[in-house]
């Protein structure tokens, strides 16, 4: 296992789109502080003061925390999962398509003990990709933007349901805590890709496969009409780790949710680990 | 075969923990250890009809139904809103067989009127102009020898949320000038959405504008009905009574759910206060 591990890290630390996810998020970065620079301006000053008396958007409020907060919360929605989708769902199928996996299954390793490996790996890439994002959008804040508390208002974020503060150390703590809950919450997506890896051949078909199922169940969970159904979709259990950023972390909410997802990562690393023992690899 | 065991005992634990930690837990009470020195009762609803009516203002035959909950409930004061004139006042105050006071508020643009009662048969009703609407402010002591209070009864625009914002400003700063000297509470339908997770829904035009308004509001007041949840059909909390800041919380914050009677969306928000 250590040994199939030991190469399987190889692989992703050798691979092109391992270090082109950190560009993208780089880049993903100061597309985010021109956007919010042009923000802070347009929303603390100008038309805005013109047409309303009072604003919460002082300029104190647009400081590095805030910034770093918006970044991660409207970048783990949409960017993360993919590049997640991307690293588990080439994994099996990634094999399959390079015909390299027939022979790595003729060696005496247990189908099982591959597949936890490439999990582990993917959950790595994960946790690496969200800690780097996080830390990358802080020292960004700090720099360009400059820090303050972490005020908090009910409305846009969906966190509050009162105008509340974080303090900066704790918000700083926080943010630690977030890396660990997003990067939970994100083995949700990689799970069901090396699900996907496992039943297509295609490293492609695996990828916009997973992708399209999480993009529809988020798509759905947002419009009113299917409020109802929004318990059941993993998209909404997948929203917890958001909760660190509460002044008062609702804890048993977070573990609650955290098992949820946990019992969908096992669940469908268990099917997955079952289905690729019985596949007949003809590749 | 072994991964397959870890795996499985591992699913079992999670999903043991889900559900373990899915239990609810009592609320923690954090209600001040100090005793109250006064007490007082306000009621808020907006008794107009649900917009796929004809007539989506109060309609006089639920008139009886409505004061037999003021009766029930006793407040010192209740804001009303969506009333169609002062006729439907008149009625009501009769229903309420003489116990309280009343008074309606201008005519804005609109075709409703928002109204205050009172128990204090030494109140005194102020108009309040906010743009083109009319809130309407009474002025009375709940108890002999009490504190002088102020209950606003405001009924924000429905579809427009910058309108929304604009009204909130308007009020808060003629309530802000009084409550230096006066206990002011603001009590009505207020329209707000504030879940971003319903941004899609076919009630507001902008969730930033209305966590505006309501995030000021709250630099300066509370939010007293927060912990009785939805004031009115498909699971919104659009009805508020805010009160001074120094109020720690409500005693008791109750939406009474079966009081809605003919097509009404909305449902009365009861809060008793100790300060």
């Amino acid at each position: 296992m250590f040994t199939l591990l030991k190469l399987e890290l190889e692989k992703l630390f050798r691979s092109k789109s391992f270090y082109l996810s950190f560009v993208i998020l780089v880049g993903f970065v100061v597309l985010m502080l021109w956007g919010f620079y042009t923000y802070a301006a347009r929303k603390a000053g100008g038309q805005a003061v013109e047409q309303f008396k009072y604003t919460y958007e002082s300029k104190q409020y647009f400081n590095g925390l805030t910034f770093a907060l918006y970044s991660v919360l409207f970048s783990f929605t949409l960017l993360l999962p993919i590049f997640v989708a991307m690293s588990a769902g080439a994994q099996i199928a990634g094999e399959a398509r390079a015909g390299t996996l027939r022979m790595i299954c003729t060696r005496p390793i247990s189908r099982a003990s591959l597949v936890m490996s490439k999990f582990l790996v993917t959950a790595l890439h994960a946790g690496l990709l969200l800690t780097f994002f996080i830390a990358l959008n802080l020292l960004v804040g700090l720099v360009f933007v400059g820090w303050g508390n972490l005020e908090l208002y009910p409305g846009p974020l969906n966190l509050v349901d009162a105008p509340g503060k974080i303090m900066r150390d704790e918000a700083l703590m926080r943010f630690a805590y977030a890396a660990a809950s997003g990067t939970w919450a994100l083995l949700v997506i990689a799970a069901l890709a090396l699900l996907c890896s496992v039943i297509f051949d295609s490293p492609v078909q695996a990828i916009v496969t997973t992708i399209a199922a999480y993009l529809t169940l988020y798509i759905v969970g947002r419009v009113e009409f299917f409020e109802h159904l929004r318990p059941y979709f993993f998209t909404t259990d997948m929203d917890f780790w958001r909760d660190v950023f509460k002044p008062d972390i609702p804890w048993q909410n977070v573990w609650h949710y955290a098992c949820t997802c946990g019992a969908y990562t096992v669940g469908l690393l268990l099917a997955t680990v079952f289905i690729f023992e019985r596949k007949d690899i003809l590749s | 075969m072994w991964v397959k065991i870890v795996l499985a005992l591992l699913f079992c634990v999670m999903v043991a923990g889900a559900v373990h930690f899915a239990k609810p837990r009592p609320p923690d009470d954090t209600r001040p250890s100090t005793e109250p020195q006064h007490s007082l009762t306000l009621l808020t609803w907006n008794i107009g009809y649900a917009e796929l009516e004809d007539d989506t203002r109060a309609h006089t035959k639920d008139l009886p139904a409505v004061a037999e909950v003021i009766l029930k409930t006793d407040p010192d004061a209740v804001a009303l809103q969506e009333l169609a004139g002062k006729d439907q006042l008149r009625i009501l105050l009769g229903l309420l067989k003489g116990r309280y006071r009343g008074e309606v508020a201008q005519q804005g643009q609109g075709d409703r009127f928002e109204a205050v009662l009172v128990k204090d048969t030494q109140a005194t009703f102020t108009p309040v102009a906010v743009g083109t609407r009319y809130a309407l402010g009474a002025t009375f002591r709940p108890e002999n020898n009490g504190p002088q209070v102020i209950l606003l009864s405001a009924h924000a625009d429905a579809f427009n949320a910058a309108r929304r914002r604009e009204f909130v400003e308007g009020l808060m700063d003629w309530a802000q000038a009084r409550m230096r000297s006066t206990e002011v509470f603001i009590a009505g339908d207020f329209n707000f959405e504030l879940k971003a997770a319903n941004e899609t829904n076919l009630y507001t035009d902008n969730v930033k504008h209305d966590s505006e308004s309501y995030s000021y509001i709250l630099r300066n007041f509370k939010d007293l009905g927060r912990d009785a949840g939805d004031t009115a059909i498909n699971d919104r909390r659009i009805d508020y009574v805010f009160g001074p800041a120094r109020v720690q919380r409500a005693n008791h914050a109750e939406v009474l759910r079966d009081a809605a009677v003919g097509r009404m969306d909305h449902w009365p928000l009861v809060v008793r206060i100790g300060f």
